[in-house]
């Protein structure tokens, strides 16, 4: 199998998942640009949307569309960097496990299991809970405990390629375990590790959400879990103050599912790939 | 030697308490490996504001001063006769609190499991089927719609419109109390609908991506080519030949996906204010509470592992090949 050099054309389907990804990028970087106004500024409480704010204020006086513009830096830096660390952890893991097999493998594996079966939430609210609440604390919680389904997804696919006639021309050559391992199983299955890494960032974000909403958030760092949380404690919700708790929701709905779809791969028949 | 079935139940069974005592091991650590006063740690933030000396003697009574070895076989005789410690806070022993709240937790997380997982593989191998055509596109779009939603959001927007806005359902709780017998079950059901509906929801939109995916994938194989050859009806081609191959692997995803709805079952709780695990590790959180999150971690996993354990021992009785290739 020959990997085809140039650009490969986009299928629709990831570009508007890449476009709504970059939509939430120039939102992040522009924030000081874009929020009206400054989110930690006070102002009149429980305000609806009107021409000044238009999606009201909170229970102290914030501007919400502000804090929301805000929220999204702190949600897709966790949701980026956890998904790293998961998508590392878990790709270096299955190489290793699929390339060495044995012991190696047996390790990763069984260890794999038993973090797949432990309920992830109740861990990390344990995790979050005994360390101070802070955004890099969640981005380990999530990191160290996400990596299972990429070690697996990736050992599978390791365990075919060592045994591809390439592997074994590369190492009759003289190749050492790690020149192989870099130059031709990681640059072989670098195509799941981006799917997986996309799907690892969606992943940590909802997860990031629900411990927010739990109120284990950074209450330094506003994300858009917190902001929910907020208005779910302080009476928001039961308000039906739909300008407070829907817009940051939505944000995670629209963000989750741009990183969903530029995983998706296009539809074709598989059976036409294999050699 | 043993023949190839018993092998497997060897194994899983040997995996499975390897894994169990891991989870306890990882319990025991975790109060004491993680910053702050293990003291504190294990009675829980309120523990000591009355007395500062207290510490030392309650650090004497809890038997902290101790070796670690000494330690942890204290802790699995407190575990072996079913103590999980004292909540300060709540003024109750931990079991106690979670007895009260395990059922509930259960009722809610059983019921979604089944209806998702019968949702999930009923459109999804409908969709896979007809893969390309306009309810396949409508109802992936919309399984897409709920993975990517936060189970919070779910549960808030049908409590926000059938209870708040169209009055439904009730707003929480589990029972509008004082009722009996066939009454009361029609009332729980009442209440825990909603839940259900979101949870469900949940469930059922990461499973039927996935079984859509693999019917599909099962669709471009060559018996599938031959079935239709030989001129099978297409329903006949879909029950017999594609949902046989799919289901297997589909009870695996149900059963690990337990993990996934007990963490949902928690947050959709929190929302209907029913008075479930969730709740009480909600309060826990709020209080700092440890020994009370420790309990419900320790719980909920034992439960998640032992139905893990129990469909994997269904399927290796549902499954003939199992015995020949292990």
């Amino acid at each position: 199998m020959k990997a085809k050099k140039g650009p490969v054309p986009l299928s629709r389907i990831k570009l508007i998942g890449l476009s709504i990804l970059s939509l939430f990028l120039v939102m992040a970087i522009f924030a000081p640009i874009i929020a009206p106004n400054d989110p930690r500024e006070t102002r009149t409480p429980y305000q609806p949307p009107s021409q000044e704010h238009y999606l009201g204020t909170n229970d102290i006086g914030q501007d919400i569309l502000s804090e929301l513009i805000y929220a999204s830096r702190v949600s897709l830096t966790i949701g980026f960097l956890a998904g790293l660390i998961s998508v590392t952890i878990g790709a270096t893991l299955g190489i290793l496990a699929g390339y060495y097999r044995g012991g190696m493998e047996e390790l990763v594996m069984a260890t794999s299991d038993v973090v797949l079966l432990v309920p992830g939430l109740p861990l990390m609210i344990i995790l979050a809970a005994y360390l101070s609440p802070s955004m890099w604390n969640i981005v380990l919680a999530v990191g160290l405990l996400w990596w299972c389904s990429t070690a697996r997804v990736v050992h599978s696919r390791v365990l075919q390629l060592r045994e591809m006639p390439f592997v074994e021309a590369a190492r009759s050559l003289g190749g050492g375990d790690g020149y192989i391992m870099l130059n031709h199983i990681l640059i072989n299955t670098k195509e799941i590790i981006y799917a997986k890494f996309a799907l690892a960032v969606a992943s940590a974000m909802l997860t990031e959400a629900s411990l927010s909403f739990l109120g284990l958030g950074d209450p330094l760092n506003i994300s858009w879990g917190e902001m929910i949380h907020f208005a779910f404690s302080r009476g928001g919700f039961a308000n039906d103050m739909w300008w407070w708790y829907l817009p940051p929701g939505l944000m995670i709905c629209a963000c989750v599912l741009g990183f969903v779809m530029i995983s998706m791969e296009p539809e074709r028949s598989q059976k036409a790939l294999e050699p | 030697m043993v023949s190839g079935r018993k092998a497997y139940f060897l194994g899983k069974t040997i995996r499975y308490a390897f894994t169990f005592s891991l989870i306890l091991s990882l319990n025991f650590a975790l109060p004491r490996m993680m910053p702050g006063d293990p003291i504190v740690n294990l009675l829980g933030e309120e523990a000591l504001h009355n007395d500062p000396r207290m510490k030392e003697l309650l650090r004497a009574e809890h038997g902290l001063d101790k070796p670690l070895h000494i330690q942890y076989l204290n802790y699995l005789r407190s575990l072996a006769g079913i103590d999980l410690g004292y909540s300060i806070h709540k003024n109750l022993s931990v079991v106690e609190l979670i007895t009260d709240s395990l059922g509930w937790t259960l009722l809610l997380v059983f019921p979604s499991v089944i209806i998702g997982s019968t949702l999930a593989l009923l459109f999804g191998s409908l969709s896979g089927f007809k893969s390309k055509s306009l309810a396949d596109f409508l109802l992936t779009a919309g399984a897409l719609l709920f993975y990517t939603c936060p189970p919070f959001l779910l549960a808030m927007l049908l409590l926000s419109t059938f209870s708040f806005h169209l009055g439904l359902f009730p707003l929480g709780n589990l029972t509008t109390g004082g009722k009996v017998g066939i009454d009361y079950a029609l009332d729980v059901a009442w209440h825990l609908f909603l839940p259900v509906a979101a949870l469900s929801l949940l469930g059922a939109s990461y499973k039927f991506l996935v079984v859509r995916n693999s019917v599909t994938q099962i669709l471009d194989e060559q018996f599938i080519v031959a079935a239709r050859a030989k001129g099978l009806k297409e329903t006949r081609i879909l029950t017999r030949h594609v949902i046989r191959n799919v289901l297997p692997p589909f009870i695996s995803m149900v059963a690990i996906s337990l993990g996934f709805m007990v963490s949902g079952a928690l947050i959709v709780e929190i929302v209907f204010s029913l008075n479930g695990m969730g709740t009480l590790i909600y309060d826990a959180v709020v209080a700092r509470d440890y020994p009370v999150m420790q309990g419900c971690f320790l719980v909920l996993t034992v439960c998640v592992l032992a139905a893990n354990f129990a469909a994997d021992m269904l399927y290796a009785i549902a499954d003939p090949r199992i015995g020949g290739w292990r």
